[in-house]
């Protein structure tokens, strides 16, 4: 993000209302590779590559506000790798990491990894550092310590199933999970902060948060989301497209301040339930829409979202969740001449 | 219903699977559901009855599930507890004592390693008496294809989690529908919806177990 698109960020964060409607999207390897014309392993591999695509964005799109903006990253294989995760790379798929505790005994023995030198996280900062100065020269900045969060990185280290069942039936074991997991998170946020002094912002994903209810997200989600964000940066980011009713009240709770949401979720309720002290990062229909729809459907979608709030402050409008992969450019200026 | 199944019944809506479980933590040291069915099948309880008493219990708990009165870990473990009862009656379908309605072949499609979907809908779908054959996650097309072959009559379904993983989703669907035309397959997951459904060629979209549920007892009337 440039001076300007962040200092415009922070505005609207404090409920301030801008010239013209704001949006911004969340992008990555789902959607960049392949709008940018490269296999997803070039992309993943060749740091060129990878600078150039995420350029291109930001120079046919200059008005919008991508999200964390530069993420250097490995897909789903990112965090899991420092923890020893066997990574695969599919020809031209998205990657995936295997799980590493087969059974919850296991946990008793694992380590916090050192997010400086294990798996792929020393490959991600270094990218980030031979890239700067072309993206400092490009008139941006990298702004975000980015994670997926702790519910998920539990999730890819044991399994969904057998974490959700870990918390019911050995609740010790999956706190120490999490305290492992919340142990490095804090490691790699900070190194991240430290390599980059431009950091401002902190981006967990987490989309099992939208599996538990109530009394699961108070015991195992909570507290380690309050400890995450309790850091001295000026945004707060949480995506978790996945149902968000239980979770959004406590969003201010955790400090959470920018959240990108699911699309079924109705805007207003959410500002309700969080007392429009967070801004919202949504949210028409990512794939529907956004990607499978005519550029006039989905300018007749963007203008609908705008139309149906009640208080279009703190909101930045986007899709729910990241930008889905085929999303032409075209479909994009629809959506941004919606926003007109 | 007998006592013991009205036992058999809430054990599996609490999720409570045997004496030693820690959860739910308000019936810890009690029987579960893997102790009344054993007491059941001992005092000769008719196995249908059994088995009707899991799917009550799993469509009590589908149903708070569809109302967000409980969420995936509440359903998980009711589907453990099911699982700890379909144990007992194992050597009762295997003598053919109990008929299932079907086969449901079942898979998280290639590329997605997610497991939540696909093994909610298969606990509640052999809950409700169906034979479920489930093929794991990253699934590739072959071996759906295979496991039609080896289950002739099945119905198939296709779980995804990942936005990314609905393009390999689509291809399995095509192909399954250009060499087995006839074999109904249900797709469901975060990414899915009707019209996605529709565009793939699939016959159904389950939202959630309980749907999933009803389209399959739909095709055997």
């Amino acid at each position: 993000m440039t001076d300007q698109q962040w200092n415009n960020l922070l505005a609207i964060i404090r409920g301030e209302t801008l010239d013209a409607r704001p949006s911004g999207f969340v992008i990555d390897c789902p959607w960049l590779p392949n709008w940018y014309g490269v296999n997803i392993l070039d992309y993943f591999s060749n740091d060129e590559i990878w600078l150039e695509a995420n350029l291109k964005a930001i120079r046919e799109f200059p008005d919008t506000l991508f999200l964390p903006g530069f993420w250097s990253e490995f897909g789903m294989c990112t965090e899991p790798s420092a923890f020893g995760a066997r990574c695969s790379f599919p020809a031209n798929e998205f990657p995936h990491a295997h799980k590493v505790i087969h059974s919850a005994e296991e946990i008793d023995s694992l380590e916090v990894p050192n997010p400086a030198t294990d798996g792929l996280l020393p490959l991600v900062l270094n990218r980030l550092r031979l890239a700067e100065p072309k993206i400092k020269a490009a008139g941006h900045e990298i702004r975000f310590a980015v994670a997926r969060g702790p519910l998920n990185i539990a999730s890819y280290l044991m399994g969904s199933t057998e974490f959700l069942m870990a918390m019911m039936m050995t609740p010790d074991r999956a706190h120490r999970l999490m305290r492992v997991i919340t142990d490095f998170l804090n490691a790699w946020i900070d190194l991240q902060m430290k390599t980059f002094p431009t950091i401002d912002g902190i981006f967990l994903l987490d989309d099992i948060i939208g599996f538990i209810g109530d009394t699961e997200f108070r015991t195992f989600g909570l507290p380690y989301f309050k400890e995450l964000y309790d850091k001295d940066v000026s945004v707060k980011f949480l995506h978790n497209d996945a149902p968000c009713r239980v979770s959004a009240p406590y969003l201010p709770e955790i400090g959470v301040n920018l959240f990108n949401m699911g699309f079924e979720v109705n805007l207003n309720e959410l500002k309700e339930v969080t007392g429009n002290r967070v801004t919202m990062l949504g949210n028409i229909p990512p794939r529907d829409v956004l990607a499978s729809a005519t550029p006039d459907e989905v300018e007749q979608a963007t203008r609908a979202l705008v139309e149906s709030l009640d208080d279009p402050s703190r909101v930045i409008f986007s899709c729910g969740g990241g930008m889905p992969p085929g999303v032409s450019s075209e479909n994009v200026q629809a959506f941004l001449r919606g926003l007109k | 219903m007998s006592e013991l199944m009205d036992k058999i019944c809430l054990c599996i809506e609490r999720g409570k699977v045997d004496k030693k479980a820690p959860y739910p933590p308000d019936m810890m040291n009690q029987d579960g559901a893997d102790e009344y069915a054993r007491e059941a099948i001992k005092a000769g309880e008719s196995p249908d009855n059994i088995l009707a008493a899991c799917n009550t219990a799993m469509e009590r708990i589908g149903d708070k599930f569809s109302r967000n009165e409980v969420f995936v870990p509440e359903l998980l473990m009711a589907a453990r507890a099911m699982n700890g009862v379909m144990e007992h009656l194992k050597p009762f379908f295997q003598a053919g004592n109990i008929k299932t309605k079907g086969t449901f072949v079942l898979g998280t499609v290639a590329g997605d390693l997610h497991d939540i979907g696909k093994n909610l809908v298969s606990m509640v779908v052999e809950g409700n008496g169906w034979k479920v054959v489930d093929l794991g996650v990253d699934v590739k097309t072959d071996k759906f294809l295979k496991a039609i072959e080896e289950h002739p009559g099945c119905a198939v379904g296709l779980s995804a989690l990942l936005t990314t993983t609905m393009a390999n989703m689509a291809a399995t669907v095509k192909r399954i529908k250009e060499l087995h035309a006839d074999t109904v397959v249900i797709v469901g997951g975060a990414p899915l919806s009707h019209k996605a459904a529709k565009e793939m060629g699939a016959d159904g979209y389950a939202a959630n177990p309980q749907e999933t549920v009803r389209i399959l007892n739909s095709l055997v009337g």
